[in-house]
């Protein structure tokens, strides 16, 4: 049946094509917003947000700091689910005479996603809320320590971007599997994700799917004296989980460089839902360079 | 149980599984795990989450879209989910154990019963549930168990029901075991 409709003439006037994408995209938001499991993701990140304080001082600094940036998983699982809930319908062939081709129905399918980046929007706002709420978080120990960090413009985007990606993973799964092999899958990869500390060497860092800053590099050796250390960095000393001083390093421009990485990996995946052709060429290479260039930046970045 | 279509039909129904949910979710946590024993990093929490994963892809093998067709056979329906199971649980358990030697885990972590528990309470909410939504809802339990246990913070009843599959996973095993022989005719 696709084989028949894709030698039909285009003769349909644009306008109703718009009309169509239009309309399929209201109905498909609707859907989406209406799904419990969406706002089931959400009220459990938001519960797991609310719930991370400030460590105390004789504990593990940045425990809070990074718990924070982990809390978004859940929302971005149920996000993933519900795009992929919404692909899985193309899967059902439509006859010839349909008023859009499949190209179309995948682009109203991705505009009507566009909610639920207002809803991580919003999520992300309630969390840069509730870090000035607490008065800010701990990062780094003496000599080199603040009880008021908060996070930067760019690790606020992060969920953002992520919610791209598991729109994007969703839709990619959704449209090429049953439901019930999506959704063991994209369990797997996003609670891995949630495994941040597996993922947080400076050598890896730039591949991980959540980024999660600060990242610990190498400053001096358990000998070394901190006070010799450039006054403006926050460090960590020897101990558990480290044999050296490290200096914890934030950095936005690592954050807005992997958002590039980020939404390279969102495009392949785009590229997987849409139907071969032109434009599936065209994701591919266009995320492929994205894909690229925010890796090497982000190893760039690094001091 | 009548055995011998049963086992007349275990070839035709291993080539009938979708095995590529299984491929996926055993690559993926057998790359993370590998990572971790180079970074020399704790695993207990990715085998915990491979245990929901391998459950939930348990539960997602009861899949059959010919499952309207075969409703007038004489093997019941429980019967062929017997046999899918059993069909899906042999290659699930060998990479749980293969997973746990990778991990060179601590004792009692590599457990599998955990893994049972979460996928026989999947596997009664499947059957139990409607039939056109019974595998797709059973497939999500023990993925959203292990969620609402991973996010439910502090100490309290809910904190403490969250964790029953790893803290009594016989009990767990036990229950969804009764619940599925009430069930055994649907």
């Amino acid at each position: 049946m696709s084989a028949v409709a894709s030698t039909l003439p285009i003769s349909r006037p644009r306008r109703r094509t718009g009309a169509v994408v239009r309309a399929l995209a209201l109905a498909e938001s609707r859907r989406m917003l209406r799904n419990p499991l969406l706002w089931a993701g959400a009220g459990l990140s938001v519960w797991m947000m609310w719930s991370v304080v400030p460590e105390p001082a004789d504990e593990w600094p940045g425990a809070s700091y990074e718990g924070m940036a982990v809390c978004v998983v859940p929302l971005l699982f149920a996000v993933s689910v519900v795009s992929a809930v919404s692909f899985h319908r193309e899967r059902l062939e439509v006859a010839a005479e349909a008023p859009v081709r499949e190209t179309q129905r995948t682009v109203a399918r991705l505009v009507a996603t566009l909610p639920l980046l207002l809803v991580t929007v919003a999520y992300a706002a309630l969390l840069a809320w509730r870090q000035r709420d607490l008065g800010g978080l701990s990062l780094g120990m003496e000599p080199g320590r603040t009880t008021e960090a908060l996070s930067t413009t760019a690790e606020l985007a992060q969920p953002v971007v992520l919610t791209v990606l598991a729109v994007a993973t969703g839709a990619a799964l959704g449209r090429r599997l049953p439901l019930v092999s999506a959704v063991p899958l994209l369990f797997v990869m996003w609670f891995l994700v949630s495994v941040y500390w597996l993922f947080g060497d400076a050598a890896i860092t730039p591949l991980s799917i959540l980024q999660v800053q600060p990242v610990r590099l190498h400053a001096g050796s358990p000998y070394a004296d901190p006070l010799d250390f450039p006054t403006h960095w926050l460090l960590e000393g020897p101990g558990e989980f480290s044999a050296q001083w490290s200096r914890v390093f934030v950095s936005g421009a690592l954050a807005w460089w992997h958002a590039v990485w980020l939404l390279g990996l969102s495009t392949l995946w785009v590229a997987v839902a849409v139907p071969r052709g032109r434009g599936r060429r065209w994701l591919v290479a266009a995320g492929s360079f994205l894909a690229v260039v925010g890796v090497v930046a982000q190893y760039l970045v690094f001091p | 149980m009548t055995i011998a279509p049963l086992q007349q039909a275990a070839l035709p129904t291993a080539r009938a599984i979708r095995w590529a949910p299984l491929l996926g979710v055993s690559g993926l946590l057998l790359v993370v795990l590998l990572l971790a024993r180079s970074a020399d990093r704790p695993v207990d929490v990715v085998l915990a989450l491979a245990s929901a994963a391998l459950a939930s892809v348990v539960v997602a093998a009861l899949h059959d879209p010919a499952a309207a067709l075969l409703a007038a056979v004489p093997v019941s329906a429980m019967q062929r989910r017997v046999l899918r199971l059993t069909l899906v649980l042999l290659p699930v358990l060998a990479l749980w154990w293969v997973s746990t030697v990778i991990s060179d885990s601590s004792p009692g972590t590599g457990n599998p019963v955990p893994l049972l528990a979460l996928a026989a309470a999947g596997v009664a909410v499947a059957v139990w549930s409607p039939p056109h939504l019974g595998v797709l809802v059973g497939a999500f339990v023990p993925v959203a168990w292990y969620a609402l246990d991973t996010t439910v913070p502090g100490a309290g009843v809910l904190s403490d029901v969250a964790g029953w599959w790893h803290t009594a996973p016989g009990a767990v095993l036990a229950v969804a075991l009764l619940v599925l022989v009430a069930g055994r005719r649907r």
